[in-house]
């Protein structure tokens, strides 16, 4: 293991809990977040390298970053940016419904990459999480009952713009299901109506074309 | 090798330093609850892992929001490789272990099927996480000035921190109700889907079953009248 590998486990003392993942080379993974609009989104993200030599994930990947690129729920991107091995995107949405944030290396030197995985540790924000009381406390100058009672706002916010965004959901939810059940309907009625025209139009085809061959 | 380690330890001891006093310069502190939304390509398999410390409690549940048969296969392995949970063909389920010391790997397989990709969605709720429930306590280095009711400032605290507690509550639930209700969003999108195709597929058989009919029997009868004379 040696000095370097315990320094670093030191410094990192404090970080290594969180979700992490495997990525290849080119491999892309993304994670789709439902939002209502005007919510911020903060990711955080830090990226190992496998070393093959040594058998032990490096701490940190010096020239490999990572693409970030973040899509509303129309499609168009919001966000697409290159970041370092080690980084934190942020995001505000406008427009409610899907985002889908999709992460990738831009691995450039593939020799040094080859056949290796790469550790990404991601951790994603949303709303009244990716606010940093700390610094709000300080650059508002807060006693700690108005923190507090800041964050409980905030929090209440939240929840009050997540069910408001449920209220829209359900009500196209509810339009969805009403049209289907019509179209059900009106497609038997017409299925039965062109069922027994096209009998009727048969035998009086068929009846025709008999008299006229003298057959009837 | 032994004569190197007198080196490192004041140097250890001031990364620690370094790393306690600057909250982020060493890496961000990732939150305890998390929930994701994935999709998950037909034929493949992906996995997560989770840090866990001793005796803390880690809750798993996960929800299949649209793809064909919203199933998949769900592994989840202990430290040491030891399969604790394995389940298959299953559309949602929760899963809560008590932890050792270690990464914690769990897997959503979609290898058993060809040709439907799935979304998954699923959330980590960990508990007892020991050094991470203080970030309260961290907050009054950054508050300016004190308040007026020193007396019951302590009781005003405890009913905001069981608010604090209910609402997270409040917050999760509404996740899960988000999870159920995308769900049932996409069956009945892919129903209506459905049911206009099929419809037109039906409508265009059935127009050209009559006709295929009608023509079948007038060929019939002209090649009679062609033989007769």
């Amino acid at each position: 293991m040696g000095r370097p590998a315990l320094l670093l486990l030191a410094l990192c003392a404090a970080c290594a809990r969180g979700l992490y993942f495997h990525i290849g080379e080119t491999e892309k993974r993304c994670f789709i977040e439902e939002i209502p609009d005007e919510t911020m989104v903060i990711g955080n993200y830090r990226t190992q390298m496998w070393d093959k030599q040594k058998e032990v994930f490096l701490p940190s990947t010096p020239g490999l970053g990572m693409h970030v690129e973040v899509k509303d729920p129309e499609g168009k991107v919001v966000l697409s940016r290159q970041y370092g091995s080690e980084g934190r995107f942020t995001f505000t949405s406008h427009t409610p419904g899907d985002h889908q944030i999709c992460l990738h290396s831009n691995s450039t030197r593939m020799a040094l990459f080859a056949g290796g995985r790469l550790r990404v540790h991601l951790d994603i924000q949303v709303g009244e999480h990716a606010n940093n009381y700390p610094e709000i406390a300080a650059k508002d100058k807060l006693t700690e009952l108005q923190l507090r009672a800041r964050q409980l706002l905030d929090q209440v916010e939240q929840i009050q713009k997540e069910q408001d965004y449920q209220r829209y959901r359900e009500e196209r939810f509810r339009l969805t299901s009403e049209s289907t059940n019509q179209r059900v309907l009106w497609w038997s009625i017409a299925q039965t109506v062109i069922l027994i025209l096209t009998g009727i139009w048969q035998m009086r085809h068929l009846k025709s074309f008999f008299e006229a061959k003298k057959l009837v | 090798m032994g004569d190197k380690i007198w080196l490192p330890c004041p140097v250890l001891l001031l990364a620690t330093l370094f790393s306690v006093l600057l909250p982020g310069a060493a890496g961000f502190t990732p939150s305890l609850d998390s929930d994701f939304t994935f999709t998950l390509p037909a034929g493949q398999k992906e996995c997560f892992y989770q840090p866990m410390p001793l005796k803390a409690s880690l809750e798993i549940e996960y929800q299949v929001l649209d793809g064909a048969g919203l199933d998949i296969d769900f592994h989840l392995a202990s430290p040491e490789g030891r399969t604790l949970v394995f389940e298959q063909r299953k559309s949602d389920g929760v899963h809560t272990v008590e932890t050792e010391d270690g990464d914690y790997m769990f897997c959503f397989d979609n290898t058993f099927s060809t040709i439907s990709e799935k979304v998954i969605f699923f959330e980590l709720i960990l508990d007892n996480m020991g050094e991470q429930e203080h970030e309260q306590e961290d907050w009054k280095k950054y508050i300016t000035g004190t308040d007026m009711l020193d007396m019951k400032l302590e009781d005003i605290l405890e009913s905001i921190n069981s608010i604090k507690a209910r609402l997270s509550k409040s917050g999760h639930i509404q996740t899960l109700l988000r999870a159920f209700e995308a769900r049932d969003r996409n069956i009945q999108e892919s129903n209506f889907d459905r049911v206009n195709f099929w419809s037109m597929v039906n409508l265009v058989v059935m127009v050209v079953v009559s006709a295929i009919q009608v023509y079948m029997l007038k060929s019939l009868f002209e090649d009679k009248r062609k033989s007769r004379t």
